[in-house]
């Protein structure tokens, strides 16, 4: 299985209105499109454009992506809107809005009345609530994942039009990240520590956040995490993860072609794997090393 | 004059009776207590291939009429944490499933939406269900990543007044809550009414689906179990969590399975069965006003009786004060 035969079975998944649903619905999720966008643009050069104009549709006027055609919030999804539509070009002046609503957009923490809470009363959540990345959606916490992304999607536009209030947003957010590192390395979903007991990393939190780190120093904390991710792929099965396990590890220079082969075997089978995120995460991975790496960072 | 006054202050107390009882039902929802609710306790040794026989006999005991319906199997799983009882254990899930269409369901599926772990395939395939539900030709449907409608909440603790639903659940006919019966740092205990929370789709809101935190845990639980009523508990108590629960507690081997026709009951008899108060759990004692029976008066016993004694579960110390002094 190459990433060319799952970037025809996501093209043939397009939904006749254009983005892609995760599954069999008809309704579109700007993630599941953003990724395919991306897994489709490195193998059709003219990329998906019906699919592309269907993601720009979508904008909301502040700049920021719903989370699905229908939803009225902005969402996390626009960090990966605008790494999206950085690889596939068009009018910059959408990603602009984007990255100028990524810059406004906070979580809760950035509030001194909730920063004071969680030094207070939610001490037990063991963060640094000084320290804030971005929430899922508007009025929530910061998560490991968003702000991965937000960093991402942040550092790729400020690397041609670099920005004072950018950087020090972006600041901000790896602040965030290097805070909430499990203690062994890696990162779960947000805190690291509840009531005093570790918790375990995850995978995809993982992966996010050293691709968000991958242009700042080498410390300790990364390279452990490196190592801890490294390790997990052993005996990983599971598309998602092992594929964004691929796209994190090339990054940090790993050597990823038996993960590739391996992807490769437990995709083999396409049909079985429904989710549409899932098939286009796979194909991004497979091409690996071949084509333009949507997440790498050249500041 | 006089009569006018009076007649003033009779209006205005009529007039602020009705909005407070209008505030009462808006906030509660409809109230949906049955006159008595059926509550099973089951004692069960293990997680084995016994299992489908055990709960068949008892589920016929209950009289369920789901011939021809749409089951949706809700079970609680969080990420594979190996030796650590985090999740409804998948052979009790696919024993249920079996059962369902063994009394006449057209259909069964699995639903989830983990809380934490965006990999939904992988903690399916880590925790065996994928194993266990494929030799059952069972589906199992990501609620997190499900097609989206948005419901108005038939209740409004939270405040939230709308929330995007998976279509999978809002069109179930007949929904089993399967909660692991666990503490719970923030909410105390979690059980069936607190295992709803993993219908919420993460696809809107986060992984975990923290703007409910924020609006209330206990509250948002209210809302979501009155919007999409459970009609069906099996709670797994066989390997139970004490402690610093839902993740981080340690096993309590509980040897129960409790079944219910009521959520309220249900989630009410297992926090009595953990040694802990369900009056002073806010989702629970509040679900009882409207939602279902908290009262053991008005809850048939159909299985073993609540037994004599009782070690309670072991909670954070924030939570003693749930524990029941004899």
């Amino acid at each position: 299985m190459r990433g060319r035969e799952l970037v025809l079975e996501l093209r043939r998944r397009e939904l006749p209105q254009g983005g892609w649903s995760f599954g069999a619905s008809l309704q579109p999720s700007v993630e599941a499109t953003t990724l395919a966008i991306l897994a489709s643009a490195a193998e059709f050069p003219e990329g998906p454009a019906y699919s592309v104009r269907s993601l720009l549709s979508v904008q909301r006027g502040d700049g920021s992506w719903p989370a699905f055609r229908g939803d009225d919030d902005g969402s996390w999804t626009t960090a990966l809107a605008a790494v999206a539509l950085s690889r596939v070009g068009g009018d910059s002046r959408v990603r602009e809005k984007a990255t100028a609503w990524l810059v406004d957009s906070k979580s809760r923490e950035a509030h001194w009345l909730w920063r004071w809470k969680f030094k207070t009363a939610d001490a037990e959540a063991g963060i640094d609530p000084d320290k804030y990345g971005w929430p899922w959606m508007p009025g929530a916490n910061s998560w490991v994942i968003p702000t991965a992304f937000a960093v991402i999607a942040l550092k790729q536009f400020s690397a041609c039009t670099p920005s004072e209030e950018a950087d020090r947003r972006i600041r901000t957010g790896i602040a965030m990240l290097l805070d909430r590192a499990c203690v062994g390395g890696g990162w779960n979903a947000g805190n690291c520590v509840v009531y005093g007991s570790p918790l375990k990393p995850h995978i995809e939190a993982t992966a996010a956040a050293l691709m968000a780190l991958q242009d700042e120093p080498r410390s300790p904390l990364i390279m452990r995490s490196v190592e801890w991710l490294r390790g997990q792929t052993a005996n990983l099965r599971a598309v998602s993860s092992l594929a964004w396990s691929i796209l994190c590890l090339f990054l940090f220079g790993a050597s990823v072609a038996d993960l590739k082969s391996r992807l490769a075997a437990h995709a083999a089978e396409v049909s079985r794997i429904q989710n549409n995120g899932t098939l286009a995460i796979a194909a991004l991975a497979l091409q690996c090393g071949e084509t333009i790496h949507p997440f790498a960072l050249t500041r | 004059m006089n009569s006018n006054r009076r007649q003033f202050a009779t209006t205005a107390a009529g007039l602020a009776g009705a909005a407070a009882t209008w505030s009462t039902i808006r906030r509660n929802g409809p109230d949906v207590r049955k006159a008595r609710s059926r509550v099973a306790i089951l004692s069960v040794e293990g997680y084995s291939d016994a299992l489908e026989t055990l709960l068949l006999a008892a589920l016929r005991d209950f009289g369920l009429n789901v011939r021809g319906r749409n089951v949706l199997l809700k079970p609680n799983l969080v990420e594979h944490l190996p030796g650590s009882p985090v999740n409804t254990n998948p052979k009790l899930i696919g024993a249920a499933a079996t059962c369902f269409l063994r009394l006449g369901a057209s259909r069964v599926v699995v639903g989830e939406g983990p809380g934490h772990e965006r990999d939904t395939e992988m903690v399916v395939a880590e925790t065996s269900l994928e194993q266990e539900l494929g030799h059952r030709t069972i589906t199992f449907i990501d609620l997190n990543r499900d097609e989206l409608v948005r419901a108005r909440t038939k209740a409004d603790y939270s405040g939230l007044g709308r929330l995007w639903l998976p279509k999978t659940v809002l069109g179930a006919d007949f929904i089993v809550s399967m909660p692991k019966i666990k503490t719970h740092h923030w909410a105390g205990v979690t059980l069936s009414l607190k295992n709803m929370f993993g219908i919420v789709p993460g696809m809107k809101y986060g992984w975990p689906k923290n703007i409910l935190h924020w609006h209330g845990i206990h509250e948002s639980i209210l809302d979501v179990c009155a919007t999409v009523p459970v009609d069906f508990v099996i709670a797994d108590g066989i390997e139970a969590m004490e402690g610093n629960g839902p993740l981080q507690g340690e096993l309590r081997r509980f040897g129960r399975i409790v079944l219910a026709d009521d959520p309220v009951a249900a989630d009410a008899t297992c926090a009595r069965l953990m040694g802990l108060d369900p009056l002073l759990i806010f989702h629970i004692a509040e679900a009882g006003r409207f939602l279902g029976n908290l009262d053991q008066n008005r809850i048939t016993m159909l299985a073993e009786g609540m037994p004599r004694n009782i070690e309670p579960f072991r909670v954070l110390p924030k939570f003693q004060n749930l524990q029941i002094r004899a």
